[in-house]
């Protein structure tokens, strides 16, 4: 076998599913430190998938997709005809991530996220960082995302992030953070949902790696949502509030209410009365306590935001600022995940908590300083520019893959509006194997790992890892064809 | 538990009872169609539309010709039109795919099993034409969903907390069970009067489509008169399948959701006031009577109609101003 790799085990059979794996050594490999010589902690995992035949992978992958599809998760992808309920394609080979590894993951996001907390807490009350001058007070106050309604707001034990999702990459140089998603995260449930295929597809070996569990993820919501609840209630109302079932991720919020055990709620099952919400049941009005929203701000309450949203309920805000109901995550927290405000969450983590950062930032461009934007413009070709207030990869230019002619246009937008455009490098996403139809090739991933803050931070070791499913690609986004699959934590 | 969960439930139950009826009904006609003559074929197709209120594509029944072919054909469209056609609201696939949207939007009070069955019997049928399910052994694919319907039911009977979910479910299953059995014995009293020979095996297909012929035969004779097989059908106790069956189902489930619900009392005198009048006035009328056989079952219908309406302005789409907090 002239072309099989030499690794010191046994030979791999022909056709195996590692044979035409190839090692990049641009990009960090979460499973090979060289070619064909796995991590120590992968070692395990590729002994038993070099082993299988294909049609065994195949069909772990087919059995996978199948059961996805029958418990319907799926999610829509906007702007495409016909796309309602697809399945969030899954790669059943998993990552694996070391006990060490997750151990400094977990730290650098509970640093990170004790300080956003107190930046909105500031903000939105005397603003002493702008005044200090730390971050420029035009660029907060002028954000779109900036709620002035929410000054002078009392939020209960100054949570105003209780859930984010925070998207971390690894190049060869460390871990970085990508985006915070500070409003309504979504992907928690995939994390789950791939995890249970996954435990049932590779059974023997998850127990022999003793993956850590993340099955716990519905009760510490649960228990994070009653911590924040008003006044102290011994067993708060809490409910879900959904656009509905033609949002993208209605799977998730299905899933989570069932997981919490509480009612998955819509607009037109909220009432404000005499400055209480109450939720319309069979036997009659009840009082909701805490409201976990999977609603934007805009249209969380056509009285206080945009007055023709049809999803969200009138005088919900009102009752908020009453402290008689609580909603998580706060409105206006969309302003410290802006992406211009990104770039200065290091000086935020400084400021408060006196710390070094432990979790990297992207170097980022700001166009709205006059050197940025001269910097963005003379080299497009080689950054990735994202609109400040966008997400999910919609409405950015990656300049590598971009034409000459796509490049102008996107110039001139920038030109119209500079403050509305940052840009950073094309970072060398770490790769993983996923499974291809020429085997396992390496494929470009990220982690969303979920973080709870009530009167603690909590997170469960796991993330919902995701995917760029197309060779070459950096954009992991589920809404632009990215997929996903496990990501195993180990016990120390 | 949310008023539009309840609703979701309730509607649930009242699509796929629609739909396993209406399969039911598709079923019993096939049997027919292997050995009956076109005239007699055309009266049980007649039957069969009259109960669901429905005219067949193209206007009206009936061929008057010797053909078979013609006759045949005639089973092919009318199998699309109940079955598939987009635009008849209560076609099979149709109210499968109406249940599965509630289900959707309930997915969280419904267990993981109850809404993969149901999800699997969408998905199974979603693509399907009539040309493919008439290239199969004809019948199986309104057997098959009907398997699948009861299974769903099945799944719910051994999996559903006995809360006031399940009995909106209850609820849901019974007014439209009660609803098709008046409308079918009426639709069988138009086509098929009491004093007009009867053809036994008219009357025999009438007990199947209830799931009541062994039942009938057992219980009361093996003669198929009329006004006694109206009679079980409508007044049994024991029959699963009969207007009683369904109004004390309906009362009792009525009885738990509105225990702590004052302003819903109306509902469940209704349905009283039914049950009360098949034990008190039904074994008065004349059974040769079919006027008046029909102006009982029309009033029973009526009543149901009315209990959907009582149901919604009780539970679904009450006033707040009436409501006790």
């Amino acid at each position: 076998m002239p072309n099989s790799p030499q690794t010191g085990d046994e030979p791999p059979p022909e056709q195996s599913l590692f044979a035409d794996y190839r090692y990049d050594p641009r990009f960090y490999d979460e499973m090979f430190e060289a070619q064909a010589a796995p991590r120590e902690h992968c070692r395990d995992l590729w002994n038993v998938l070099d082993g299988m035949a294909p049609e065994e992978i195949a069909a772990m992958q087919e059995r996978a997709e199948r059961s996805f599809l029958q418990e319907g998760i799926t999610f829509a992808v906007y702007g495409e005809e016909g796309a309602q309920e697809r399945i969030i394609p899954i790669d059943v080979l998993p990552r694996i991530v070391d006990a060490a590894t997750w151990d400094f993951i977990e730290r650098g996001l509970r640093q990170r996220i004790r300080a956003l907390n107190l930046f909105l807490a500031d903000i939105y009350g005397r603003g002493r960082i702008l005044s200090d001058g730390v971050i420029p007070v035009d660029m907060i106050l002028g954000c779109p995302q900036y709620r002035i309604e929410m000054r002078g707001v009392s939020v209960p034990r100054g949570i105003y992030v209780a859930l984010c999702g925070t998207d971390l990459v690894r190049t060869n140089d460390g871990f970085m953070v990508l985006e915070d998603n500070l409003r309504v995260p979504s992907g928690v449930s995939y994390m789950l949902a791939n995890r249970g295929a996954m435990r049932a597809a590779l059974n023997k070996l998850f127990r022999q790696y003793r993956v850590r569990a993340i099955e716990h993820y519905g009760n510490l919501l649960r228990q994070t949502l009653s911590e924040l609840a008003p006044r102290a209630i011994a067993d708060p109302c809490i409910v879900l509030l959904t656009p509905g079932v033609h949002n993208s991720a209605y799977y998730e919020h299905m899933f989570l209410a069932r997981e919490m055990g509480v009612e998955l709620v819509q607009g037109r099952d909220l009432l404000v009365h005499d400055g209480f919400v109450y939720m319309r049941t069979i036997s009659g009005l009840r009082k909701v306590d805490v409201i976990y929203r999977r609603v934007d701000d805009d249209f969380l309450d056509p009285l206080a935001f945009r007055p023709d949203s049809q999803l969200g309920v009138p005088g919900l805000f009102y009752a908020y600022r009453l402290g008689n109901v609580v909603i998580a995550n706060a409105p206006g927290t969309g302003v410290a995940d802006d992406k211009s405000v990104y770039a200065f969450v290091p000086d935020i983590i400084r400021y408060y908590l006196s710390e070094e950062p432990l979790l990297a930032n992207v170097d980022t461009h700001l166009c709205r300083n006059p050197d940025g934007l001269e910097y963005t413009l003379d080299n497009l070709e080689n950054l990735v520019v994202k609109m400040v207030g966008e997400s999910g990869g919609y409405g950015m230019l990656v300049g590598p893959a971009s034409t000459p002619a796509e490049r102008d246009a996107y110039a001139r937008e920038i030109l119209k509006d500079p403050a509305n455009f940052i840009s950073q490098p094309v970072l060398d996403l770490s790769c993983a194997p996923c499974l291809t139809e020429k085997g396992a090739s390496p494929r470009h991933v990220d982690l969303r790992p979920f973080v709870l803050t009530g009167r603690e931070t909590r997170l469960v070791p796991g993330a919902f890892c995701r995917v760029a499913l197309v060779e070459g690609s950096l954009v992991v986004n589920s809404s632009q064809g990215g997929g996903g699959k496990d990501l195993w934590v180990l016990p120390e | 538990m949310l008023s539009r969960n309840a609703q979701g439930l309730y509607w649930i139950s009242r699509y796929l009872e629609r739909a396993g009826h209406g399969c039911r009904l598709v079923q019993i006609q096939y049997r027919a169609l292997q050995d009956r003559t076109v005239q007699e074929l055309d009266r049980t197709w007649l039957r069969l539309y009259l109960s669901l209120g429905r005219e067949p594509l193209g206007g009206r029944l009936g061929s008057n010709r010797d053909d078979d072919d013609f006759m045949f054909a005639d089973a092919y469209t009318l199998t699309d039109d109940l079955a598939f056609e987009p635009n008849n609201a209560d076609s099979i696939r149709n109210c499968i795919a109406a249940a599965r949207e509630n289900a959707r939007q309930v997915r969280n009070v419904i267990g993981n099993e109850m809404w993969t069955s149901l999800n699997l019997l969408y998905l199974g049928m979603r693509n399907l034409a009539v040309q493919d399910i008439w290239a199969d052994r004809a019948g199986s694919f309104f057997v098959n969903t009907q398997d699948s319907i009861r299974g769903f039911f099945g799944i719910a009977d051994n999996s559903m907390y006995r809360d006031n979910g399940w009995h909106f479910l209850q609820l849901g299953r019974f007014v439209e069970r009660a609803q098709h059995m008046t409308a079918l014995l009426d639709a069988q009293l138009e086509v098929f009067p009491t004093d007009t020979r009867h053809v036994e095996r008219d009357w025999r297909s009438l007990l199947q489509i209830a799931f009541a012929r062994v039942a009938y035969s057992r219980m009361k004779s093996l003669d198929f008169q009329p006004g006694a097989v109206i009679d079980f059908l409508v007044s049994d106790r024991l029959l699963s399948h009969s207007i009683r069956y369904s109004l004390e189902h309906i009362s009792d489930s009525l009885d738990v959701v509105s225990e702590r619900r004052p302003l819903a009392v109306g509902a469940r005198r209704r349905a009283g006031r039914v049950a009360a009048s098949l034990d008190y006035d039904w074994p008065n009328r004349d059974p040769r009577d079919d006027a008046a056989t029909r102006a009982t079952l029309g009033s029973i219908r009526d009543a149901c109609r009315r209990l959907n309406e009582d149901i919604d302005a009780s539970y679904f789409n009450y006033d707040i101003e009436d409501t006790p907090r």
